[in-house]
């Protein structure tokens, strides 16, 4: 067979390419130039100076001496884990509890743990401003139950432990879903004869479970995993919200996305240039990690040898 | 091994009903099949002798014990998926393995029962491959082997043989009937395939639109369809069905198209005459047809029209118009070959016939004498008890 021309699927790419160009390459290759040079306060003519690694050598010098930016880089460390934790295992019990439990029930089920993620940033903020702070929800609770004796500043005065929670419970309620989605279509993609055959051969839930279910998504998990681990890196809306409402304190509910956000556009410093370095840090660390997590979660094995039917 | 009976079993989905008032015994270490087309509820029927189903109605019972209720890994069956349902991420050790895993025997015992099972299906070279990297007729074999490691009591396969081609289902066909007959095992072998089910079978159950039709062995089943949906299902091709006539002058006669006339003996006569039918339909198989260019003595004979004629090697396959317009098969001698249009006479040995009703369907051979249908008044009752006694 005659391979096709360039033309044709070039006009078919073009459209893809063009968007990744101007919104993805290009932003890129601005930043890392903007990392270099000494821009501050929106002084673009200060982008023809170059001031070679300058900017990285006083973020490292940060991170190793401001106990803020240092407890940053913690929060960031405890939140991705935490909240990639909540996210890939929460999804899966979710999507096992969705595919057990009776059709017509499990949409509602379905939906009721999608509302999270429909609900506008703010508006979700909000309500879980009004659940944590002193005198929230969650401190009548506790209160009406004896368990504190007086109201409690979570976020603010429970450090580091407080914020950190908070900031993974409410990204993990807004992130749980997707990971619910794709297992459980995942689940409901095994052709029923094979749970069939499992049954009749013996197994239990627990079997079904591990010896069935799981191995044959795999390839699901490892991709579920590695899109939340990169989401959680780069995402700061709902943690904005959280820390400018002092829900959480500063520093422990600040992850590096939003160091960067402050750092280019927050009220105190816009300095541009070394929030540049620090997203180019960040977008390495994404790369790097994501090629960590699919080597270790056995991607090229995966993509090696096909198992089953095409 | 094990005897399964269904006692009044019905199944609902939702408003269809798949499996309807199902009264059926599969006897201890026999091969018995259900036979029916596509969608008549033989899977159904399986699936919930094997647990997988829950009967809506009725009972179902391994050795007289009520399992209706036991899930499947508590009734020890082994089961062969129509598609093998071999698990994918498993190798062919591994996949015959697993029933004995989750039990959580003892390695040594699966390696051996594995090994074993696997040496008498001819599949030992191949476990450590995986399914997708075997053929067709290895995963039957590594799907059978799965339901068989376990030893089961009770065999329960699902068109086994329907994805795979003609040769080696042939070759499986014998093997696997072979193999029931050495285990002893009690087997319940669920096709649509008549010729499957005809040569394997020590029993038959016909079923259609979830209601059992006819119960039986091969012989019965063939030469004494109970109705006319197993007359019509059953045989390749299968029994050619004829409207015709009676008329009474005196003794009751079949008048069938194409100057044909049977009139049947006793016991059939009088049930004719009982039954007071007006019109019946006529059964003859393709092979009993002796068709010639002139009617034959002691034969119902017609004259027909040759329509078609489809060589297939050994014989040939005649399809010929009656006058009236029905369609008449007939298998011949491949040296016979007549042309289309040639008139031909389709001669019929009357032993050969059945006659079934038209509304009930029934072989009338197998009508109750009385006719059921009609209720029977306390008088006309005792008028007949009154009779009885003073034949006596």
């Amino acid at each position: 067979m005659p391979r096709p021309r360039l033309p044709a699927p070039a006009l078919f790419l073009s459209l893809a390419a063009f968007l990744v160009l101007v919104f993805y390459i290009v932003p890129l290759i601005l930043t890392l130039w903007a990392s270099l040079t000494p821009v501050r306060n929106w002084n673009v003519a200060q982008l023809r100076q170059f001031v070679g690694a300058e900017n990285y050598k006083r973020l490292f010098h940060l991170i190793r001496f401001d106990p803020d930016v240092s407890t940053v880089v913690k929060t960031t460390i405890v939140f991705v884990a935490g909240t990639l934790a909540v996210n890939v295992l929460g999804g899966l019990l979710l999507a096992l509890a969705a595919f057990i439990i009776e059709e017509r029930a499990s949409l509602g089920f379905r939906l009721l743990w999608f509302l999270p993620r429909m609900t506008p940033v703010a508006v979700f903020g909000l309500l879980w401003y009004y659940f944590f702070y002193p005198q929230g929800t969650l401190n009548a609770i506790l209160l009406r139950l004896h368990l504190i004796s007086h109201p409690v500043n979570w976020g603010q005065d429970v450090l580091p432990w407080g914020p950190w929670s908070i900031i993974i419970f409410v990204n993990g309620l807004v992130g749980v879903s997707y990971g619910m989605i794709i297992f459980y279509s995942a689940f409901k993609a095994i052709p029923k004869d094979i749970y069939r055959a499992a049954l009749v051969d013996g197994a239990r839930l627990r079997d079904l479970v591990f010896r069935i279910m799981l191995p044959l998504t795999r390839w699901h998990l490892i991709f579920v995993t590695v899109w939340q681990l990169l989401s959680l890196l780069t995402t700061y809306a709902h943690l904005f919200v959280l820390v400018e409402w002092g829900v959480v304190e500063k520093w422990h509910g600040m992850t590096w996305a939003l160091y960067v956000f402050e750092t280019a556009f927050g009220s105190a410093v816009n300095d541009q240039a070394l929030a540049s370095a620090a997203a180019t840090l960040l977008v390495v660390v994404g790369i790097g990690l994501g090629l960590l997590t699919l080597r270790l979660m056995g991607f090229e094995r995966e993509l090696g040898a096909v198992r089953g039917e095409l | 091994m094990v005897e399964v009976e269904l006692r009044g079993v019905w199944k609902r989905f939702g408003d269809f009903v798949a499996v309807k008032n199902v009264n059926l015994r599969f006897p201890d270490g026999k091969f018995s099949s259900i036979l029916g087309p596509s969608g008549s509820g033989k899977t159904t029927l399986l699936y919930l002798i094997a647990g997988i189903y829950k009967p809506s109605r009725g009972e179902i019972l391994f050795d007289g014990e009520d399992v209706s209720q036991l899930p499947p890994n508590k009734r020890n069956v082994g089961l062969v998926f129509q598609n093998y349902a071999l698990y994918p991420h498993m190798t062919v050790y591994e996949n015959i393995a697993f029933p004995l895993t989750i039990k959580g025997l003892p390695r040594g015992e699966i390696e051996e029962r594995v090994h074993s099972v696997a040496r008498m299906l001819h599949i030992d070279e191949l476990l450590d491959r995986y399914p997708h990297q075997i053929s067709g007729g290895q995963q039957q074999r590594v799907a059978l082997a799965r339901a068989l490691v376990k030893e089961p009591a009770l065999l329960l396969l699902d068109e086994p043989l329907s994805n795979l081609d003609a040769l080696v289902r042939l070759e499986i066909r014998g093997e696997l009937k072979r193999l029931q007959r050495r285990l002893g095992i009690t087997t319940i072998y669920v096709t649509h395939d008549q010729s499957e089910a005809l040569a394997m079978a020590d029993l038959i159950a016909v079923i259609h639109r979830g209601e059992i039709q006819q119960v039986g062995s091969p012989e019965d089943v063939y030469r004494r369809p109970r109705n006319l949906f197993v007359a019509g299902f059953i045989g390749m091709p299968p029994a050619n069905l004829v409207k015709a006539t009676v008329t009474r002058a005196p003794a009751p006669c079949v008048v069938i198209a194409g100057g044909g006339e049977y009139c049947p003996g006793e016991p059939l006569a009088s049930k004719l005459e009982a039954l007071g039918l007006e019109a019946v339909v006529v059964a003859f198989r393709p092979e009993d047809v002796v068709l010639g260019e002139h009617p034959m003595e002691d034969y119902v004979s017609l004259e027909a029209e040759v329509y078609v004629v489809e060589t297939l090697g050994r014989e040939n396959l005649v399809t010929l118009r009656l006058p009236d317009g029905q369609a008449v098969k007939a298998i011949t001698s491949p040296l016979l070959n007549p042309r289309p249009g040639d008139k031909m006479y389709v001669n019929v040995e009357p032993s050969k016939i059945l006659l079934y009703d038209p509304e009930t369907e029934l072989n009338i051979e197998a009508i109750e004498a009385a006719p059921a249908a009609r209720p029977v008044s306390l008088a006309e009752a005792s008028e007949r008890r009154r009779a009885a006694q003073e034949e006596d």
